[in-house]
């Protein structure tokens, strides 16, 4: 009786959960179904959910072709890349040099790593765009990123990781005339993949979703990232709302692909990014 | 007296600084040398600057004139566009702080016992996360579209979502609800399986129902965890500006501009750095206050 009990009410729980789960995903529903509506079927009274029919991918071949979506993916894609190699490159060696060495001044410049999380990004966007422009990188794929290349909490995370590594074996390898960038090429990376992985997805996630700064730094079209650019269709082409949705489908199946691949990735990566802040 | 490990500065250890590196002593200074030069470029000059700029008055391109020690502030406090965007940053964030907490709780008890769909429905509260903030603002523009949207349809009513000045907070909400659900559900749900059975068993054995095992057991123990979430909540709330930017700028009426929008719109469209200033290191002062009160619960945050 029990046991019946608890299986009608596991019931009445995951019917719950389904539909609290169908409210959450209706937006990537209707985005990707919307896609395949032409715009007097997008625009009829009452809306409907489905299309009338699949076979209508003309939105999708119009925003590969007269919209620059391509070219926005690409430069996110730079960018992301860009700015993820660096910050998880100058996390792992200020983190190896917290982790390894003592130095006068270490606590003082740990904090100052460290505190970096506490002043904003968004608030410092109009100082930060004028330091951009006199350095000419309006328009630039380093100057897209070079505002959050110094990760604190990657740095954190990578130095507590690498705290966990036996200092014996960098001494040994000293010894043996290995040094310290060698060390760090052969030990350490190859023992660390798997969080090094995990933050690198994170950031990449972080730069290719990064709203704000690429949107002040770019004026030519040519140069937009895949977030600035899709907010852009509509002036395009100011009525083809099925277009746009055609295009946001496009730009956001490589995210949702890699998502369900990288699922554990970013999983971790969000949890452990949490306990810093 | 005692010489404490802790205390002890560079000179007065040289037996592990030895150890620890040999001969190259610039070496560390090496390895920081980037992160220290973007940070110190890119994060501490922009945030003196902004110091600096709200303390006077600032010419064309960010150019510093004179010193006007707080009369920005002063006349910051007392200017109603100011008083508005601090209002609606306000109301947004009394509004999406508890209903997002409520919603990820919901889900994170939904979730917390393996049950044979889990996987499903784990994935469909997840699946939201791959989305970005400015396809998901583009989504629900046309969604909540006052005739062509599905969202009136399906509701049978006719707000005008982004529109009417008496909704389009709440179409902003909504954006931020879909955008901060899901993260928080996953963090909430990972401390919730960290509660040992055993704890949640034996309060079954003494005869507790669902309702005391979730007030007197789990709710008490994910308390430093909710706390946690509640700040950084806040504090993205108040950072509101990307769905702001995107679907409304700013209106209908001003009924949508938050505070970062409108330092940005002070900044770039009217170009009074000052005023933009004084406004970033209001949210500056609002978001620090509670990042250390997020710091201070994470400390008791109940680690495996």
């Amino acid at each position: 009786m029990n046991a019946k009990k608890f299986r009608l009410s596991d019931a009445a729980v995951t019917a719950a959960a389904l539909a609290l789960g169908a409210v959450l995903v209706f937006p990537i529903v209707y985005c990707f179904l919307s896609s395949f509506k032409d715009l007097g079927e997008f625009m009829a009274y009452p809306p409907t959910l489905l299309p009338e029919s699949f076979g209508n991918t003309g939105n999708f071949s119009k925003a590969l072709t007269q919209t620059p979506i391509l070219r926005f993916m690409l430069n996110s894609l730079i960018v992301a890349l860009i700015g993820t190699a660096l910050r998880i490159l100058f996390a792992a060696m200020a983190a190896f040099a917290f982790a390894y060495y003592d130095f006068p001044g270490k606590k003082i410049l740990f904090a100052v790593v460290l505190a970096i999380v506490m002043l904003p990004d968004d608030t410092l966007v109009v100082s930060n765009y004028l330091t951009v422009t006199k350095l000419r990188l309006l328009d630039n794929y380093l100057g897209m990123c070079i505002t959050s290349l110094a990760g604190a909490s990657q740095m954190f995370l990578l130095r507590q990781h690498f705290k966990t590594i036996p200092k014996e074996m960098y001494e040994a390898a000293q010894m043996d005339g290995c040094g310290s960038l060698n060390y760090i090429f052969r030990v350490i990376v190859p023992v660390s993949r798997p969080i090094l992985m995990t933050l690198a997805v994170q950031s990449f996630i972080g730069f290719w979703n990064s709203y704000l700064w690429p949107l002040l730094v770019t004026n030519r079209e040519e140069m937009r990232t895949v977030q600035v650019g899709v907010t852009m269709l509509t002036t395009l082409d100011a009525t083809s709302y099925s277009l746009v949705m055609a295009a946001v489908t496009i730009v956001t199946a490589p995210s949702i692909l890699l998502f369900l691949i990288l699922r554990r990735n970013i999983v971790e990566g969000m949890s452990s990014g949490i306990l810093v802040g | 007296m005692l010489i404490s490990p802790e205390g002890a500065a560079g000179p007065s250890r040289p037996p592990r600084a030895r150890k620890k590196c040999r001969g190259k002593g610039y070496l560390p200074y090496l390895y920081l040398l980037p992160i220290l030069v973007f940070a110190a470029v890119f994060t501490y000059q922009p945030f003196f600057r902004v110091v600096v700029q709200s303390l006077g008055t600032v010419g064309a391109g960010g150019k510093f004139l004179k010193f006007v020690g707080l009369d920005n502030y002063r006349y910051l406090f007392g200017n109603g566009d100011f008083q508005n965007a601090f209002a609606v940053t306000m109301k947004l964030a009394a509004m999406f702080v508890p209903l997002n907490l409520a919603l990820s709780l919901t889900i994170a008890l939904l979730c917390s016992k393996k049950r044979r769909l889990s996987p499903v429905y784990e994935m469909m509260f997840l699946l939201p996360m791959a989305i970005s903030m400015s396809a998901l603002s583009m989504i629900f523009q046309l969604m909540l579209n006052p005739t062509s949207g599905i969202v009136n349809h399906l509701l049978g009513v006719d707000w005008g979502w982004f529109s009417d000045p008496r909704f389009a907070l709440y179409g902003i909400l909504l954006v931020c609800l879909w955008m901060g659900v899901p993260f928080d559900s996953l963090v909430l749900l990972a401390a919730m399986r960290n509660i040992p059975p055993s704890m949640l068993e034996a309060a079954t054995m003494d005869g507790a129902g669902p309702a005391a095992r979730l007030f007197y057991i789990r709710l008490p123990v994910l308390s430093p965890m909710i706390f946690y979430i509640v700040c950084t909540d806040v504090i993205a709330s108040v950072m509101t500006s990307g769905p702001v930017m995107i679907i409304t700028e700013g209106g209908p009426s001003r009924s949508t501009t938050t505070l970062i929008y409108m330092m940005y719109t002070s900044g770039f469209q009217s170009s009074n750095y000052s005023l933009a200033a004084c406004i970033s290191i209001f949210v500056f002062a609002l978001t620090l206050l509670f990042t250390l009160l997020a710091f201070s619960f994470e400390k008791k945050v109940y680690y495996q």
